[in-house]
């Protein structure tokens, strides 16, 4: 029997603001065990939320990324319900008047273009971490998570398939990290996904039952749970059992989904609005301005990388994937206007040296001036294209700038004609013969005189410039 | 003349001009504590060496030409406001041995002013209560009569003034937590309008109603501690920017021409108003009329519905804001628990009282999914009708007068199994709780027990001047009594 | 007229029977108890029942009015820009943090949690 595979993903996006949501405690990841917290995020009695203003702005951000409607108006509700590691036994969150709804993402599956509709992105508090010590039957709380800004980002169920589900996880952690908001690095939990699951027959009018997958972790382990879930759930349906409405955990090592021990019924959470934060106003002029510190968004990017500068889809799409490789490579164009010999050099020469290991994107130890400089010089053929690739290496190395490294390596080519001209009529005259079989006609050897004389111009002038003294001479 | 017996800013002046000195001002309280709160138990904690170092601090800067109001008085404090370092219990076996590791906003206001703290009050546990009899360290008796509550939920506050055990002390209300207590004690309470005194490190019961105010002998008193108290804080987004002014500014401007607002629902004998307290609120409001204010009779409609309406607003919010105590991060901690959920069931179950109980029930109950509509959600639209039925009494007059409880103090013995009963009794206060408020409660006459009736002065939106004008207005020519410690 | 006279007896007995119903029953108030996490032993529980309807006889008064909620008229009007600014503060030691509970390995300490 064949289902339809019914999706939505919650996708929890740690926002990088330097406080936590609800008190100045800092928000880095790590830290001492505990060490940073205050009475507030520790839940004292007594205590209050102090709401962050960049957490709503980043917020704001994520929504106008993802073509949202931004409520103007906005309210955050306590969620409340017991956990050891909610201190304040409910969690900040916002239910009517999230800050912002509707909205899309699309996304490029086997070559088809699909709009995500989003239900709605809205602000809450991180929980806090608990750490299992099975020797002593004991967990441990560490609160320092605990208040850490989260956008929660909720889809409708549109995703029909684990490569939909992937290509979407990874088109908002593109987006989030071109507005800056989120490091979306899932190996920190920066960014987390939970992923509702139903199976339906075609012909079908309503959703099956849906299933809730929890602790995803990667982007892999995301496509393997929704695999084994419509497996697990096609089997059940193709033998008449019915599908039970639970939370399951992803086992990443045995790549299965197994029911959560019942917790207790549903929750009744007791959504109320929360009375010691008062409401959030913006108006349009701060919509506007917050709008406008957006930076050009990788879909506009790859639009002018491709259109403007004629890139192909493959290395404009290398390109747009990382912001600070996109950012690196207009900055670089500005200072050398040659698009696609950039993007070439960037594509092949400077990611094979990051992907070496050898250097990061966020840490280049030198300019995008500097790295035009080099291209242009190669270009330009102040420096072969072979040394070239040595000199970005010394630039990674010792960041020092390419004129530098060239001068001190003698990789520069003078183009000094005159001595050309000098070396090539002592060839010439080394090899006579060779010159006769030339001019009687056999113009293939016209191959190894020019290796004979790049031998030993090596560095002195271009292949070009010895090309065309050594035509002109065996004139 | 036992200086006890003067009011706080006599005290200042006598301070100033080192007719006594702070060190001996402090020795005279804590004398009177030892001598009489054995009978009256207003304190769970008094901070004796504490009290005596704050004193000595103090005096330093009063040789240095002083010029803070507070310093060198001294101040009790309800036990539901954190003060660093020492217990802050609320009353509770939940939070018996709970010491924050930091200072209420006021605190540290007064702190900087060398107040002297002489030791934390009594309360109804939680601040949930009003007779104060819910404490599980002490049972506040009424100084007047100490067969009598003294009110709750700030009844330890309130006897500590009455029996002058304190110049004055600071206290919170709710529902009329402070005035209410304040009332049956024979002394002034001060509510002001809601967030004009910062709530960080106030324990929240009722975090759309709470506030911190001042009990006093007299409204001058209270507003002299409000100008210290009030302001905005960044550490409580609920604080109001409104201007801070010097509250007393108005004492002694003629309230001729003064519109005062009756209304009806108030006095009505449906809500079951004692006739000795009836009469003697309308007398005080001849009096007002003698001085040539004028009495305007209006009507707050809702009235009948505002014990139902605090209820549910206060008991929501109270269940939410209980739920962080569970003995895993401060507080009592059961030694039963099989899991993190039966041990916080074991540690809540045997840390809060029955009245805590029953209103973190009734809270859930009120916001559980299938209740909500007809319950907390339109509590808040009740809420906006009330503050609209204010208004327009406020488009008509200045302030309103009102009684500020149904009778004078219960005696401790009564209402014990079904405490409940006596909700529908804080129907003259809560609504201005409901609409936010200040109010001012000040004694007005006595029955025939000599047990002290308080009447209530509501004001508008941060106009705490023109109540404690109007209050201290009849004071000036009332014989308040003081009550005889045995 | 013999049907009304079942009508009226079947009314009353129906009266009678409504003013026996507890507000709040037993079930709801297990269930109440569980969201609150408080436990009762089953004298308490009947008590709490019987006093807990009783409160809610009190305020279900309310129902009386017929009255819609509109956020916007809470509405304090505090502009984004008024908001706190995003300054990490130091945060305070851990010791202050745990002074209070019991700890080990400078956390809280909980029984082991299944997950």
């Amino acid at each position: 029997m064949s289902y339809i595979p019914v999706i939505g993903l919650e996708i929890h996006a740690e926002l990088l603001t330097q406080s936590k949501i609800f008190c100045s405690c800092s928000a880095e990841f790590g830290g001492e065990q505990n060490s940073r917290c205050c009475p507030g995020c520790s839940s004292m009695p007594g205590t209050l939320p102090v709401l962050n203003k960049t957490a709503v702005k980043y917020a704001i951000k994520a929504g106008l990324a993802m073509n949202c409607e931004i409520n103007k108006f906005s309210v955050f509700d306590r969620k409340n319900y017991f956990y050891p590691d909610l201190p304040k036994a409910y969690q900040v969150s916002q239910l009517e008047f999230p800050l912002c709804i509707n909205g899309y993402v699309p996304i490029h599956v086997d070559g088809k273009e699909k709009k995500i509709r989003l239900n709605r992105i809205h602000l809450e508090e991180d929980a806090g971490k608990l750490i299992h010590d099975d020797f002593n039957a004991v967990s441990l709380v560490d609160l320092n998570r605990g208040g850490i800004p989260l956008i929660e980002i909720v889809t409708e169920p549109d995703i029909n398939s684990a490569e939909e589900a992937k290509a979407f996880v990874e088109q908002v952690s593109l987006l989030l990290q071109y507005t800056g908001v989120c490091s979306c690095k899932m190996e920190q939990g920066a960014l987390r996904c939970d992923v509702n699951i139903s199976l339906m027959k075609p012909e079908d009018t309503e959703f099956g039952t849906r299933v809730e997958i929890k602790n995803l972790n990667s982007l892999k382990s995301i496509g393997r749970a929704i695999e084994y879930e419509i497996k697990r759930q096609s089997r059940m349906l193709d033998n008449g059992e019915r599908i039970i409405q639970e939370t399951r955990r992803f086992n990443d090592n045995r790549g299965e989904t197994k029911s959560m021990r019942n917790k207790e019924d549903a929750h009744d959470y007791r959504y109320f609005p929360d009375p010691d934060i008062p409401q959030v106003n913006l108006t349009d002029e701060d919509l506007e301005a917050i709008r406008a510190e957006l930076p050009e968004m990788p879909d506009k990017r790859l639009e002018r990388y491709i259109n403007e500068y004629g890139l192909s889809e493959t290395d404009a799409q290398i390109i747009v994937n990382q912001k600070l490789i996109s950012d690196f490579y207009d900055e670089t164009v500005k200072n050398y206007n040659n698009p696609i010999s950039v993007s070439n050099f960037i594509t092949v020469e400077l990611l094979r040296r990051v992907n070496l290991g050898e250097v990061s994107m966020d840490n280049l130890p030198f300019s995008a001036k500097e790295f035009a400089s080099l291209i242009e010089m190669a270009d330009t053929d102040k420096v072969s294209k072979n040394d070239a690739k040595k000199i970005l290496r010394l630039m990674v190395e010792t960041g020092k700038s390419p004129e530098d490294i060239a001068k001190e390596n003698g990789f520069l080519i003078v183009n000094d004609i005159s001595k050309a001209d000098e070396i090539i009529s002592t060839v010439l005259a080394e090899n006579a013969a060779v010159v006769e079989q030339y001019k009687n006609g056999e113009t293939k050897v016209f191959g190894f005189l020019m290796g004979q004389c790049t031998k030993k111009l090596k560095g002195v002038c271009t292949p070009q410039v010895i090309k065309e003294t050594l035509e002109a001479k065996l004139k | 003349m036992n200086i006890t017996n003067l009011k706080l800013r006599e005290m200042r002046d006598l301070l100033d001009k080192k007719s006594i000195s702070a060190i001996e001002l402090t020795q005279e309280y804590l004398n009177r504590i030892n001598k009489f709160d054995d009978k009256i138990q207003s304190y769970i904690t008094v901070t004796e060496d504490l009290a005596m170092d704050s004193a000595k601090k103090a005096q330093e800067k009063i040789d240095n030409g002083n010029t803070n109001p507070l310093c060198g008085i001294p101040i009790s404090i309800k036990d539901n406001i954190c003060t660093n370092g020492i217990k802050t219990t609320c009353a509770s076996k939940s939070l018996e041995n709970f010491i924050p590791p930091y200072n209420a906003t006021v605190v540290d206001k007064l702190d900087s002013q060398n107040a002297v703290m002489l030791g934390k009050t009594n309360l109804d546990e939680f601040a949930i209560g009003a007779t104060t009899q819910s404490s599980v360290f002490a049972k506040t008796k009424n100084p007047f009569d100490l067969s009598k509550v003294p009110g709750g939920s700030s009844g330890g506050s309130a006897a500590s003034v009455s029996a002058s055990l304190c110049a004055a002390s600071i206290a919170s209300d709710t529902g009329g937590s402070l005035r209410q207590p304040a009332a049956l004690c024979g002394v002034t309470g001060l509510k002001p309008t809601y967030g004009r005194v910062s709530r960080h490190g106030l324990v929240a019961i009722a975090s759309s109603m709470d506030q911190i105010g001042a009990i006093a002998k007299d409204a001058h008193d209270c507003a002299f501690i409000l100008n210290t108290i009030a302001g905005f804080d960044c550490n409580d987004a609920t604080s109001s920017k409104a201007e801070v002014i010097d509250f007393t500014s108005k004492i002694g401007e003629s309230i001729k021409g003064l519109k005062i607002a009756i209304p009806k629902e108030f006095y009505d004998s449906n809500i079951g108003i004692n006739s000795e307290v009836k009469n003697s609120v309308l007398a005080a409001a001849e009096k007002y009329k003698k001085m040539g204010a004028e009495l305007v009779e209006c009507c707050l409609p809702s009235l009948k519905y505002a014990v139902a309406t605090y209820l549910i607003l206060s008991s929501a919010e109270a269940a939410s804001n209980l739920s962080r105590i569970d003995g895993i991060k401060y507080g009592h901690r059961s030694t039963r628990g099989e899991n993190f959920n039966e041990l916080i069931i074991n540690s809540r179950t045997e840390g809060f009282g029955d009245e805590v109980k029953r209103r973190i029930l009734l809270g859930n109950f009120v916001l559980s999914i299938e209740q909500y509509d007809d319950y907390y959600k339109k509590a808040l639209a009740l809420r906006q009708r009330f503050i609209t039925e204010y208004a327009d009494i406020f488009e008509k007059c200045d302030v309103i007068l009102t009684p500020t409880t149904l009778s004078t103090a219960a005696r401790t013995d009564e209402n014990i199994s079904t405490p409940f009963k006596t909700y529908l009794d804080n129907i003259c206060t809560v609504s201005s709780d409901i609409a936010s408020l200040p109010a001012i409660s000040t004694t007005c006459g006595y029955d025939s027990n000599g047990m002290p009736i308080g009447m209530s002065i509501i004001g508008k939106k941060f106009d705490e001047a023109t109540i404690v004008q109007v209050a201290d207005a009849f004071e000036k020519s009332f014989n308040a009594v003081s009550p005889e410690l045995i | 007229m013999k049907n009304a006279k079942l009508f009226n007896t079947l009314n009353k007995i129906a009266i009678f029977y409504k003013s026996e119903v507890l507000k709040l029953d037993l079930k709801m108030i297990s269930h109440l108890s569980n969201l609150s996490k408080l436990s009762f032993t089953d004298n308490e529980l009947e008590k709490l029942s019987s006093d807990m309807s009783s409160i809610i006889e009190i305020v279900d008064i309310i129902k009386e009015v017929d009255i819609v909620y509109n956020p916007l008229s809470d509405n304090k009007n505090v502009n984004i820009n008024d908001l706190r600014e995003d300054v990490a503060k130091e945060s305070m030691a851990t010791e202050k943090i745990l002074m209070n509970a019991i700890n080990s390995d400078n956390c809280f300490v909980v029984p082991k949690v299944v997950e």
